[in-house]
């Protein structure tokens, strides 16, 4: 199967080595991803869009329109997915909406009928999972996992079209299909906080501190994200509130594709671990995991 | 004291005709984890009051509750048992405040990139070089001038104030 690769604008261009890790694992499951000259932003579904739905429609659909690949295109970004989702979802509702951005489009010389399937990268990992299990050559023994979901990943169910919105398993399923536990902790299906950032940052770090003492209470010793807003979020945040607040968060945050190509065997060096803030290396000691 | 605005009622409902069926039974603020943090500061029930009756200068003007406080995780919208598209209603809220010019500033800081550069976060030199050590491929991202086309049809160019940093 093939896909076109949306990669949008965080992970590329400020955490490039969450892209290596999802490459890796792509292609050590014989997925081919081709890249697309000229995309945009995606636009960012908490950004762009609440400034100008209509500009946020049209960007959505240029990109859309320069895929072409039969698998459609798929995105390491919940931000991105839901864009990209909710663009077709508006194109295939409403013919208007779809001439207006046609409209839109025309100016530039491009068209986009609404039919280009989107995907997340987990959707496609989990249609993956008994070849991701058989390919696991280092079993994530002692990794105890605060799966974070994210909110853009389920929600709105009617547009994103894939797990359960408040109780959803892929993620959970990858992850214990590594060899690591799930652990279940009680906020886990709360909103990280990243979007409030550019309104109140004080507000934003109030939200991922209440996860982070969840997640400390119920004994788990990483995070995994699927999301780089949500992965920013977890990663930056940690010393900041344990500066501010008597906290001793030190949870290594993982994406997903890092934990599943660590379990494929590939080492910290390739997948650029030594980008993390808090680097994993302490805890793979402390379990003793040897990658 | 707050002016009932019909028409600024009728063009949320023309956008949005969900906005009718709420009858106001809080399940929105009840999920909302921005409402629980904030003690019911920011509230969705009452922005959609508030728009039912066509406050728009609660909620452009003054934005009390502030739209700009909803972290989109869209739980709201999941749980209304009348399925009014809250989220929706609040995009279009908050785009109304870009007309106006009365956006926190990371939203214009975000807006200013992807018009000068076609995507949010540019590439530094930095990335670049950490990239190729990562043995990432080149990005050729959209062409500058077409997405500033797009900008300008959408008149997105017009509403974002210049020289903000």
């Amino acid at each position: 199967m093939a896909y076109d690769l949306f990669l949008g604008c965080v992970i590329p261009a400020r955490l490039p080595y969450l892209e290596t890790s999802s490459r890796k694992v792509f292609e050590k499951l014989g997925i081919k991803l081709n890249d697309v000259d000229g995309f945009s932003c995606c636009p960012d579904p908490t950004g762009i869009e609440l400034l100008d739905h209509k500009t946020w429609l049209s960007l959505g659909a240029r990109n859309l329109s320069l895929c072409n690949t039969n698998g459609g295109v798929v995105s390491f970004c919940s931000g991105c997915v839901e864009t990209l989702k909710g663009v077709n979802y508006a194109i295939n509702k409403d013919p208007h909406v779809k001439e207006e951005v046609n409209d839109v489009l025309k100016k530039v010389g491009k068209s986009y009928d609404g039919k280009v399937d989107v995907k997340h990268f987990a959707e496609i990992l989990y249609e993956y999972i008994d070849k991701v299990k058989a390919y696991v050559d280092k079993p994530l023994e002692g990794f105890r996992v605060a799966v974070h979901y994210g909110c853009h990943y389920l929600r709105p169910s009617e547009i994103i079209n894939w797990d359960d919105p408040f109780e959803p398993k892929t993620v959970d399923e990858i992850v214990k299909a590594l060899g690591a536990e799930s652990v279940d902790y009680e906020m886990k299906m709360e909103c990280c906080g990243n979007p409030v950032e550019k309104t109140d940052k004080e507000l934003s770090l109030l939200m991922i501190d209440q996860k982070l003492k969840a997640i400390q209470d119920a004994g788990a010793n990483c995070v995994v994200v699927v999301c780089p807003a949500c992965y920013q979020q977890y990663e930056f945040n940690q010393r900041e509130l344990n500066k501010q607040n008597e906290s001793t968060y030190d949870f290594p945050v993982f994406y997903l594709s890092e934990l599943v190509a660590l379990a494929f065997g590939f080492k910290p060096e390739e997948l650029g671990f030594n980008f993390h803030r808090i680097r994993p290396t302490k805890l793979f000691e402390s379990i003793k995991f040897t990658p | 004291m707050s002016v009932i605005n019909y028409e600024f009622r009728n063009e949320v409902l023309k956008h949005n005709a969900s906005l009718s069926y709420c009858y106001q039974c809080s399940t929105c603020s009840g999920g909302c984890p921005v409402a629980l943090i904030t003690s019911g500061k920011y509230n969705p029930r009452k922005i959609i009051e508030q728009a039912i009756l066509g406050l728009k200068d609660k909620l452009v003007e003054k934005q009390e509750p502030n739209s700009w406080l909803c972290s989109t995780c869209q739980k709201c919208v999941e749980l209304c048992p009348q399925k009014v598209e809250l989220t929706e209603i609040f995009t279009l809220v908050k785009n109304l405040c870009f007309e106006s010019g009365k956006v926190p500033e990371g939203f214009i800081a975000q807006g200013q990139a992807v018009l000068e550069n076609g995507v949010a976060i540019p590439y530094s030199k930095a990335i670049l070089s950490r990239r190729e050590k990562l043995g990432l491929p080149e990005i050729k991202t959209a062409p500058v001038d077409e997405i500033r086309k797009i900008l300008i049809e959408t008149n997105f160019e017009n509403h974002l104030p210049k020289g903000v940093e």
